[in-house]
């Protein structure tokens, strides 16, 4: 299922950031994706599945949450290093990446969601 | 009363109880600015060189003297620094004549640099609780980013001129792609548009203000709206990361309609700043060289978007990152290029980015171990006095001594 994605701020994952960007809290409030509820149920896909997002730039897997507003064709994230993963590295003659315009394929998946040292290591490799 | 450093409100109605070193009880602070006292006691980094643990002395040496040595180093972050420190940061580019750019290179930059040119008017968040009657709250959740802007400041309060408060002498409405939590607030005045739909938003509310009819599917609404946006004493537009990105490389659209508007009444923009002091970096920095980011000291002063922090991280020898995460905050593909270099990084914690520094330098937490002074999202100066005493020494001692070594 194709859609795009927008990234966004949640007040909860803030302040697990604030606190510590190691922590399993802060990951359980990144790594996860915010999905319209009938989109959600085209793609056979459940709250709280592990699901692979895969744009141009990159692919991560995060949980799966559905909205309960309705927002077909699109998802949201909130702003982290699993989001970032899929942020195009080029930019226009601005020079501001495109955080909230992401297009992006969202499948089911059994693999597992990355920890912030996956994360990192995929940096540097 | 103590200043919380949680985002650019300032708040400095914190009450603090301290138990010797130990804060034992805090009052006022939203969910955010608790994240950031919490932070105090969470994983905080130890001084580093090349993998290996060592003291504070020795890793600002090691800095030191490999910013001696770069030809080409990026100087990065500076909005969750003090006015002080970031004084010192813009002395250390000079010096070494490095790149320097900070957090608003990828967020509002664009609208900051508007309200310091004064290209866009702007007033002070006290002026809108005071008199502001007609709010438009634009690609923000301030729910979320800044939780106590609408109780302290824009939306809730009784001011000076609204004493009957938002129930009758204040109208908000939010404009947004998400129906986020502020979206819940302002129920009857959401207006929600398409991702990128801001442009032909802006057209539509000109073309209402022209007379003519609005290319919009709720025609009634859009006319509604802008009726009330016209009766407006004094408006406020506060732009966020959603409207900053929507109308990147357009900004000359906003200002149309804050023109248009102000040919009949007094509008003015407040940008939802993010971090701390990024206000007060522009600042300093369009003070000293005309410019409020993306600057390169190499030569004189000179200004491009080859300084931006996504364009230098490609083609640095070198990057001190000053009390921000950029491995975090960057996209994969850029932060990638900037792990590539070496890294020198300042930061009360523990992050990506101290994770792959060559050197890592543990510094204080501005406002609740370090005092300085930082401006508000309205460019107010705000002062702070530390309240407890640390092991750490602030971004200003740092960079003081980096200079001293240099």
């Amino acid at each position: 299922m194709m859609v795009t994605i927008v990234t966004f701020r949640d007040i909860f994952q803030s302040e697990a950031q604030e606190v510590d960007r190691f922590s399993e809290e802060y990951r359980r409030m990144s790594a996860v994706v915010f999905l319209d509820k009938s989109d959600a149920a085209k793609a056979g896909i459940k709250e709280g599945s592990n699901v692979l997002v895969e744009s141009d730039n990159g692919r991560v897997v995060v949980v799966a949450r559905i909205s309960e507003d309705a927002h077909p064709g699109l998802a949201f994230m909130p702003n982290s290093p699993w989001s970032n993963r899929l942020v195009p590295a080029e930019t226009d003659d601005t020079r501001i990446p495109s955080y909230k315009s992401i297009s992006a394929k969202i499948s089911a998946t059994d693999d597992k969601v990355p920890t912030v040292e996956d994360l990192l290591r995929g940096m540097v490799s | 009363m103590a200043v919380c450093t949680g985002c650019s409100l300032l708040c400095n109605d914190i009450e603090v109880s301290i138990d010797g070193r130990r804060i034992t009880r805090t009052k006022n602070l939203c969910r955010k600015g608790f994240g950031r006292y919490r932070s105090l006691t969470s994983d905080r980094p130890v001084p580093r060189v090349d993998g290996k643990q060592t003291g504070i002395d020795e890793a600002i040496s090691r800095a030191a003297e490999m910013l001696r040595n770069a030809r080409r180093p990026l100087l990065f972050g500076w909005s969750c620094s003090t006015l002080e420190a970031q004084r010192k940061g813009i002395e250390l580019a000079r010096r070494t004549r490095a790149i320097i750019d900070d957090t608003s290179s990828i967020c509002q930059g664009e609208i900051v640099d508007m309200i310091i040119r004064r290209d866009i008017p702007s007033c002070t968040l006290d002026d809108v609780r005071n008199y502001g009657d007609t709010l438009i709250f634009w690609g923000c959740d301030p729910s979320s980013s800044h939780p106590r802007h609408m109780s302290r400041f824009s939306y809730f309060p009784r001011g000076e001129k609204l004493q009957r408060g938002h129930e009758e002498d204040r109208t908000a409405f939010l404009i947004d792609i998400r129906a986020s939590p502020t979206a819940k607030i302002l129920a009857g005045n959401f207006v929600q548009i398409p991702p990128g739909g801001d442009a032909d938003l802006i057209d539509a509310m000109l073309a209402v203000l022209d007379g003519k009819i609005p290319k919009v599917r709720d025609k009634k609404a859009m006319i509604s709206m802008m009726n009330t946006l016209k009766k407006a004493d004094m408006g406020a537009i506060f732009p966020g990361l959603g409207l900053a990105y929507s109308l990147r490389g357009r900004m000359d659209r906003l200002k149309a309609l804050v023109d248009r508007l102000n040919e009949t009444t007094r509008y003015n923009v407040i940008p939802m700043v993010g971090h701390y002091n990024m206000r007060g970096f522009n600042q300093l920095l369009f003070d000293e060289t005309g410019f409020i980011n993306r600057v390169s000291f190499a030569d004189g002063v000179d200004h491009g978007p080859m300084y931006s922090v996504v364009e230098a991280s490609e083609s640095c020898d070198l990057a001190m990152i000053v009390g921000s995460d950029p491995i975090s905050s960057l996209p994969a593909g850029i932060a990638k290029a900037l792990a590539r270099v070496p890294l020198i990084t300042l930061d009360p914690h523990r992050t990506l980015t101290t994770e792959l520094s060559r050197v890592v330098i543990p510094t204080a937490l501005s406002g609740i171990e370090a005092g300085g002074s930082a401006l508000r999202m309205d460019g107010v100066r705000i002062e702070f006095d530390p309240i407890v005493k640390s092991e750490y020494p602030s971004d200003e001692e740092v960079l003081t001594r980096i200079l001293e070594e240099i």
